[in-house]
């Protein structure tokens, strides 16, 4: 790809020769995506109808706390019991809800301890408790570790032999989710996705109110870097100090990270962080540059949020309902908070902005996915199979779906069509399903990269704060600080390799390059060959 | 006024001017107090008026009377942080916790404070090292012990725990405060036929009344809120579990109920707050009368 | 004073002196388990390459060490900490002892009151703190905010948490606040050893309150004091819920002190593994440091007594 001047994406003139460098990566223009048409009659939608028209197993269903669980036939124990379950909440404490009643009044023997933690408490309770034998029956990993990780040292089991009419619950997965080193591993299962690994936090959200106000049209064509930052000046100049053109959580480093990466991408940054074509870091390249420059020319402009930087992603996301800022680049997670909080709430989404307004390089996602594992010493881990058969199956997802309105898709093509999905939701689906494409992954190549996974150590500052700093000018020179976060990241990785080489893993610098692989293009299972 | 007066009637009159002085002087400090107070307690109602706000409302930040009052948020607080059933394990921890520290610190003070004997100063010097040691990460260690002595998922195991440890800050307080109490209450004790024992129990410790009530407040308070011991040492029982590990149950990936988190928060603080009203009033009374004799 | 055992063998002392041993063995035993074994178990890790998950927890050296003395960040942190403790504790004990004095007066009915309003912020959960005080000093519509820019004392809304300039200072503000009521209480206990019959007498003599303050009640409350100083400095430096969850140490790294340091170097990584054994090598480093200096402090101090003391003599 040709050298950009960075520049270029913050001031107009420079647009256009933008494009044309982007012209390699281009794919369709993204067309706003028109909402599905079968919006579901509201009465329909709220209430939860179970079992969908895929044959639920034979046996009687059984109807239990407003939901009504399918009788999975499998043989569990009839002592009272208790298991345990612990990750990170979120939507899955949304569907819980009202899974775990039902489930409960379904199995009268059976409680279901369900902890939903924040993750730096998750990250003690999970690594205690497995030191000492007692670890929650399902979990979801801490940040820090991997499935692989997980599964080499004996922390996990496979779900082959827990969940009911395995074979055939696998076989009804669409392809492409299970993935060897991701959630399978020695042809045994292990793991699978809640919501589709296909989503981001990557899309335009704006109070509908405010931009039309300023006459501003973000959803016939995305709008270009210098026109997005031109309307947060103007709908900052509009609010009056009342409310401000952007607003972004920069108290939140992991948030930052996540909003120059999905800018520098889809404006030519292939790959994200890491260009899977080369193997290198994506950090220093123009696009990340350019990105951290629109940053900081809005906020040179006034155009943000002023207590930005104190704000964490969860404080941030609720300034928007409140009206404190007509834009954030965010993903379609909070639809169920907002509705059921902030009903009279007007907002929508649209494509992030792409320095032409046209031309956009996808956004990747990581093959397979993952959430909970099952725990290798659990006690009743054919009660832990059965409610994760459950989850996993397409009635369960479509029964998810509809408790989440679609808040995140599912992988399950017939559960997204699910009765009660927000129409806001089908339209970040869409834009979801429109932008992005499965990215290669060393790990599935090579699953001894897990060895590698193991030794690398964070970087000190890490993206998200680098960008942090300079966003609040601590930093102050972007390409000097991206350059050495590459450099640093370069070295970090190489160590890693050396040390994971060391103990006698089968690794190289080489199982990060994919030569063959179009960025435009989904990368699949034929593809690793 | 003549100059005879009699310096009884000088103090009389002193006595009464200052004593009128006083009440003015009082009534002034306690509006100047009340208004201090009043800035001061402005969080503490935001947290009881965030009780009573939608999770929006409780974003828009300052104003403190809610818009329409959400009582369901205590009522979702209570369930879902498992307050009834949390309460009673809570109530066992916290009170066998402050039962154990006040006696083993009492009797640590007492001896360290006032007594000099062989291995005293070293006693004293490793207290003293421990209170430098960052407690961030010994919570393993920790966990690792009450394992070993097969303590895990027992209320004992938690208590012990949280009981343990040097508590070197009440260790010296209770030894300031015993090193300076007079020797004569040991030597009447002495005479009335008191021992060791008896001379503790019975005559230094109910002297130590605001010492007492200080390790009682501080240590009700870190047991009543503290989450991270019980979480982990209950893994397997659930059931077993504290109000401060219900507490978490209100923050999670992509929401933070920060409305049922105030509600819990707010129901929880209730025992503390009884607990600190019910015992302050020692700090007044205290041992300023025994001290008189 | 601490009172002796007179007695010429040591046999003899230790056995005159033995419900002393009695009464240390409860505390002391709950020490050596939950205290000084974890420290010991930490220095250990610290030796380790651990993310405290995995079996795997290859022995070092103190390779660990040798890193973190090359690590800016650790320094920072620990330059933080200092900084913390320099600016909090007298600021806060000043005027903790201010108004535990105010509340000490008998005349003052609604004493009780004022107590436990002093009180409330201690009790305060620490992350609803956290939460509230974002919303308290924010920039936009925050109310502190809106009193300055109204009272003409700063032109534009200041960003409290998010400026780097700002962040560590309203973190140590907010810390004084919500920490004053145990300060208070500590000097309310210490005022109550202030032998009454001594004030009566100095009044009698007509001493005003100034100088009852200054010559009666102050002079008491001196050992006390040493042990509050201490106790406060310590909790100074051990601060941490406040910090994470007001600002998580940022914006970047302006606000990180050593504990938050230490947490996310053990718990709360991005990007890698956790390192539960050089986040125990920093606290141990940490702890070490913190113990010399307190150490050649205490050298330093009673030198000078001594030095006075001297003095005095020759006079």
């Amino acid at each position: 790809m040709r050298m950009m001047k960075r520049r270029d994406f913050v001031i107009g003139a420079g647009a256009v020769a933008a494009a044309a460098a982007l012209a390699a990566c281009t794919s369709a223009p993204p067309a706003p995506a028109a909402p599905p048409t079968q919006t579901p009659p509201p009465n329909q939608a709220a209430k939860p109808t179970g079992a969908g028209p895929t044959a639920a197993p034979a046996g009687a269903a059984a109807t239990g706390g407003g939901l009504t669980l399918p009788n999975s036939g499998a043989k569990l124990p009839t002592e009272p019991l208790t298991l345990r379950w612990a990750d990170n909440a979120g939507l899955k404490a949304i569907f819980f809800k009202d899974f775990l009643p039902a489930y409960q009044k379904v199995h009268p023997n059976i409680t279901v301890a369900y902890d939903g933690l924040p993750l730096p408490e998750l990250a003690k309770v999970v690594p205690l408790g497995i030191q000492n034998g007692n670890a929650p029956d399902v979990f979801e990993l801490p940040t820090g570790f991997t499935g692989a990780q997980a599964v080499q040292q004996g922390w996990a089991q496979s779900l082959d032999d827990f969940i009911p009419n395995f074979a055939q619950w696998k076989a009804s997965y669409p392809p492409g989710i299970f993935v060897n080193g991701n959630n399978v591993f020695g042809g045994k299962t292990y793991s699978f996705p809640f919501v589709s690994n296909k989503k981001n936090n990557a899309l335009l959200l704006y109070n509908v109110e405010y931009l039309k106000q300023a006459e501003i049209d973000p959803a016939s064509r995305p709008l270009t870097w210098d026109e997005f930052r031109a309307a947060a000046k103007k709908l900052t100049q509009q609010g009056a100090g009342k409310y401000y053109g952007f607003l972004t959580a920069a108290g939140e480093p992991g948030r930052m990270a996540m909003l120059i990466r999905f800018l520098a991408q889809m404006a030519g940054a292939v790959g994200g962080d890491m260009n899977w074509k080369t193997g290198e870091y994506n950090y220093a390249t123009d696009q990340y540059v350019a990105a951290v420059d629109l940053l900081l020319a809005m906020k040179a402009d006034g155009s943000i949020f002023p207590g930005s930087a104190s704000l964490n992603a969860l404080q941030a996301d609720d300034q928007i309902p409140l009206g404190a800022a007509a834009m954030m680049i965010n993903g379609s997670y909070m639809i169920p908070k907002w509705r059921t909080e902030a009903p009279a709430f007007v907002w929508d989404y649209a494509s992030q902005p792409v320095p032409d307004g046209k031309t956009f390089s996808p956004l990747t996602y990581s093959p397979g996915g993952s959430v909970w594992w099952l725990y290798a010493k659990s006690k009743y881990p054919e009660v832990a199979g059965d409610m994760l058969g459950y989850l996993g199956s397409e009635v369960g997802q479509t029964a998810v779906q509809q408790a989440i309105s679609g808040a995140q898709p599912s992988v399950f093509a017939k559960a997204n069509q699910a009765a009660g999905i927000d129409p806001l939701a089908r339209k970040a689906a869409a834009l979801y399903e429109q932008q992005m494409r499965l990215a290669p992954s060393p790990n599935v190549r090579n699953p001894a990269i897990a060895e590698v996974d193991s030794e690398l150590k964070p970087l000190t500052p890490d993206f998200g704060a680098v960008v942090q700093g300079l966003f609040t000018g601590q930093l102050t020179d972007p390409s000097k600080a991206l350059t050495d976060l590459k450099d640093r990241a370069d070295k970090e990785l190489d160590r890693g390799i050396k040390a994971a080489q060391a103990k006698g893993a089968k690794v190289a610098r080489e199982d990060y390059v994919f030569a063959n692989w179009d960025p435009t293009k989904d990368f699949l299972e034929a593809d690793y060959r | 006024m003549s100059a005879t007066t009699s310096s009884l009637t000088l103090q009389r009159r002193f006595a009464v001017g200052w004593l009128r002085g006083s009440r003015l002087r009082a009534t002034i400090t306690s509006l100047i107090l009340g208004a201090i107070c009043l800035v001061w307690t402005y969080p503490f109602l935001w947290m009881v008026s965030a009780a009573l706000k939608t999770n929006v409302q409780v974003a828009s930040g300052a104003g403190l009377i809610p818009p329409s009052p959400q009582w369901g948020n205590f009522e979702r607080a209570w369930t879902q942080a498992h307050i009834g059933q949390y309460f009673t394990n809570t109530v066992i921890i916290t009170v066998s916790t402050v039962a154990i520290v006040v006696a083993t610190t009492a009797m640590m003070g007492y001896a360290l404070g006032r007594y000099d004997y062989p291995g005293r100063k070293i006693v004293l010097a490793l207290y003293a090292a421990t209170i430098f040691i960052p407690e961030g990460y010994t919570i393993i260690p920790v966990f690792d012990l009450i394992n070993r002595l097969h303590l895990n998922d027992t209320l004992f195991g938690i208590i012990l725990a949280e009981a343990g440890g040097a508590h070197v800050i009440f260790v010296l307080l209770f030894a300031g405060f015993f090193s300076q109490l007079p020797h004569e209450l040991e030597e009447a004790a002495i005479v009335d036929g008191a021992g060791f024992v008896r001379t503790f129990a019975q005559v230094m410790l109910p002297l130590s009344g605001p010492v007492i009530a200080t390790t009682i407040i501080l240590q009700f308070m870190s047991s009543w809120n503290n989450f991270m011991l019980p979480l982990v040492l209950t893994l397997s029982r659930p059931e077993l579990r504290t109000l401060g590990v219900g507490m978490f149950a209100f923050q999670g990936q992509y929401y933070s109920d920060w409305s049922g988190m105030a509600a819990a928060a707010t129901i929880s603080l209730l025992p503390i707050i009884g607990v600190f009203l019910a015992l302050q009033r020692h700090f007044v009374e205290g041992i300023a009368g025994a001290i008189k004799q | 004073m601490a009172r002796a055992f007179a007695a010429p063998v040591l046999s003899e002392r230790l056995y005159a002196a033995r419900w002393c041993y009695v009464f240390m063995l409860p505390s002391f035993g709950l020490a050596i388990l939950f205290t000084f074994w974890p420290i010991a178990a930490s220095w250990y890790f610290s030796l380790l390459d651990w993310s405290g998950f995995s079996d795997e927890r290859p022995y070092i050296g103190l390779a660990n060490y040798v890193e973190l003395i090359g690590d800016p960040y650790f320094w920072q942190a620990f330059g933080r900490s200092f900084l913390f403790m320099a600016v909090t504790v007298p600021v806060r004990l000043t005027l903790a002892l201010i108004v535990a004095i105010v509340l000490n007066d008998a005349a003052l009915r609604l004493a009780p009151l004022f107590r436990t309003l002093f009180f409330l912020p201690v009790v305060t959960t620490s992350a609803i703190v956290g939460l509230l005080m974002v919303f308290v000093l924010s920039p936009f519509n925050g109310p502190v905010n809106q009193a300055l820019v109204a009272s003409g004392l700063v032109g534009r809304p200041i960003d409290f948490l998010g400026d780097p300039a700002t962040a560590l200072y309203t973190v140590m503000g907010v810390s004084v606040w919500k920490q004053f009521g145990v300060s208070m209480v500590y000097w309310l206990a210490a005022l109550q050893t202030v032998p009454p019959e001594q004030l009566d007498a100095a009044r009698v003599d007509g001493a005003g309150r100034w100088d009852l303050l200054r010559y009666i009640t102050l002079p008491h409350l001196r050992p006390f004091a040493i042990v509050i100083v201490l106790i406060t400095a310590v909790s100074a430096l051990r601060v941490f819920d406040l910090v994470q969850t007001m600002t998580g140490g940022g914006p970047f790294f302006a606000s990180e002190v050593m504990e938050v340091y230490i947490y996310r170097n053990a718990f709360s990584v991005q990007g890698g593994t956790p390192r539960l054994g050089y986040a125990s090598a920093a606290g141990v480093l940490f702890g070490l440091t913190v113990m010399l200096i307190a150490l050649t402090q205490a050298r330093a101090l009673r030198w000078a007594r001594q030095a006075r003391g001297d003095a005095g003599l020759r006079q």
